[in-house]
């Protein structure tokens, strides 16, 4: 009975030795994974963009570039982010929507700007694409409901303009799954908290879009296709109690109306 | 690692023939159940509940395919539950992943050579105890 119970340690240990040695690898480097992937999530990111780009009116003003610029920047340094990897896109629409597209395109509509009441509720709304974009989201749901095979057919320009038509529409208008949904915006909480910008305010924009959304919900996107508002704008509330912040301003005073009024 | 005794009895014709089958399932399960680590070990548990009544020689090799697979079982499921939340959780491929997969992948094609290589010896006749297995086996298959 001893010699069978050394045996099987010395199966276990032979299991764990073997699996040590091959850890010891960078099988990611070895097998190029991380430059595929990067690659793939490149082609793709540009690609949309464009086609996206190619029928809307994307803003180009310097003053507006600036502004954002300053949000983008404050919460990115404050959270290590490298903000070089971030191409901010401001585009016009009357649609209350923001979302990241592949190879971290971050596209913000100037509606859902407007609907914002202070910088706070804006940081908010990026800190949770950019949680999207740092947790690798957006390439997992594509991959998740469109397939491996189909992302690399277009890439290669093998797939029909319906079907990039119909990505970019899933990329677009609907959420994440409700766990991924959930994941952004704690995150998204985190990243405030450490840029000292108050989450409670991103909260207060989920409940208020939320309030809307009973009424006249035709052009909030954003909140349309991110389930439970008043649930999210709860359990925002939840976390960020844990955690005393000494909210400072990212802008000067007037920046803030001032972007407003940019965009009108 | 693989030791050629001789069983105390000399099996019969018919006997061979179930005791190699016994290896020739988990190969079968193996090629059908391959993402399924579950399957495999099905199929072993099957074949040796339809013959734990049956004569020593064959209960005995009916017991070291099924504690292969059993190990093996382990090993396979981990991997395969971690699969699955690469594919639809957040989780991303690791150097971790693929070391273990690797090494997860070592250990089934080892078991696959001495599947194969025993089922072709008992199937001869000759009895294959395999190092561990083997001594686990003599201590629950009794005569």
């Amino acid at each position: 009975m001893k010699n069978i119970f050394l045996q099987i340690s010395l199966l276990v240990i032979l299991f764990f030795s073997v699996l040590g040695v091959l850890n010891q690898v960078d099988w990611l480097q070895l097998f190029r994974v991380e430059k595929i992937t990067t690659s793939t999530e490149k082609k793709l990111g540009d690609l949309f963009w464009d086609l996206y780009h190619s029928s809307k009116d994307e803003i180009k003003n310097d003053s507006v570039h600036r502004i954002m610029d300053s949000l983008l920047t404050h919460i990115c340094s404050s959270n290590q982010i490298d903000k070089k990897s971030i191409k901010l896109h401001i585009v016009k629409s009357a649609e209350v929507n923001a979302f990241a597209l592949p190879n971290q395109h971050l596209v913000i509509n100037t509606a859902l700007i407007d609907s914002c009441k202070n910088e706070s509720e804006l940081c908010g709304v990026i800190g949770h694409e950019m949680a999207h974009m740092q947790h690798d989201h957006v390439m997992k749901k594509l991959i998740k409901e469109i397939g491996l095979s189909l992302l690399i057919s277009i890439t290669t320009g093998n797939a029909g303009a319906e079907k990039i038509n119909e990505v970019i529409k899933l990329l677009t208008s609907s959420a994440y799954d409700r766990k991924l949904e959930k994941q952004a915006d704690i995150t998204a909480v985190d990243y405030l908290e450490k840029s000292t910008i108050n989450p409670a305010n991103f909260a207060n924009f989920l409940a208020r879009l939320g309030q809307k959304e009973t009424t006249s919900s035709q052009y909030l996107s954003w909140i349309n296709t991110h389930p439970d508002s008043k649930e999210r704008a709860k359990y925002i509330l939840e976390h960020c109690n844990k955690m005393a912040v000494k909210a400072k301003p990212v802008l000067a005073d007037s920046s803030f109306s001032q972007l407003k009024k940019l965009l009108q | 690692m693989i030791a050629l005794n001789k069983f105390f009895v000399e099996p019969t014709e018919h006997e061979i023939e179930k005791a190699s089958n016994s290896y020739l399932m988990s190969l079968i399960a193996l090629m059908a159940g391959l993402p399924f680590p579950i399957i495999n070990l099905l199929a072993t548990l099957i074949f040796y509940l339809g013959n734990r009544k049956g004569t020593y020689f064959v209960r005995w090799h009916c017991t070291q395919a099924l504690l292969s697979q059993l190990s093996l079982l382990f090993v396979n499921s981990y991997g395969f539950w971690w699969t699955i939340s690469i594919i639809f959780t957040t989780e991303k491929i690791s150097n971790h992943y693929i070391a273990y997969m690797l090494t997860a992948f070592v250990f089934n094609v080892f078991e696959m050579i001495a599947t194969i290589y025993t089922a072709i010896h008992t199937r001869k006749g000759k009895h294959i105890e395999w190092w561990c297995y083997g001594n686990i086996t003599n201590a629950i298959c009794k005569p």
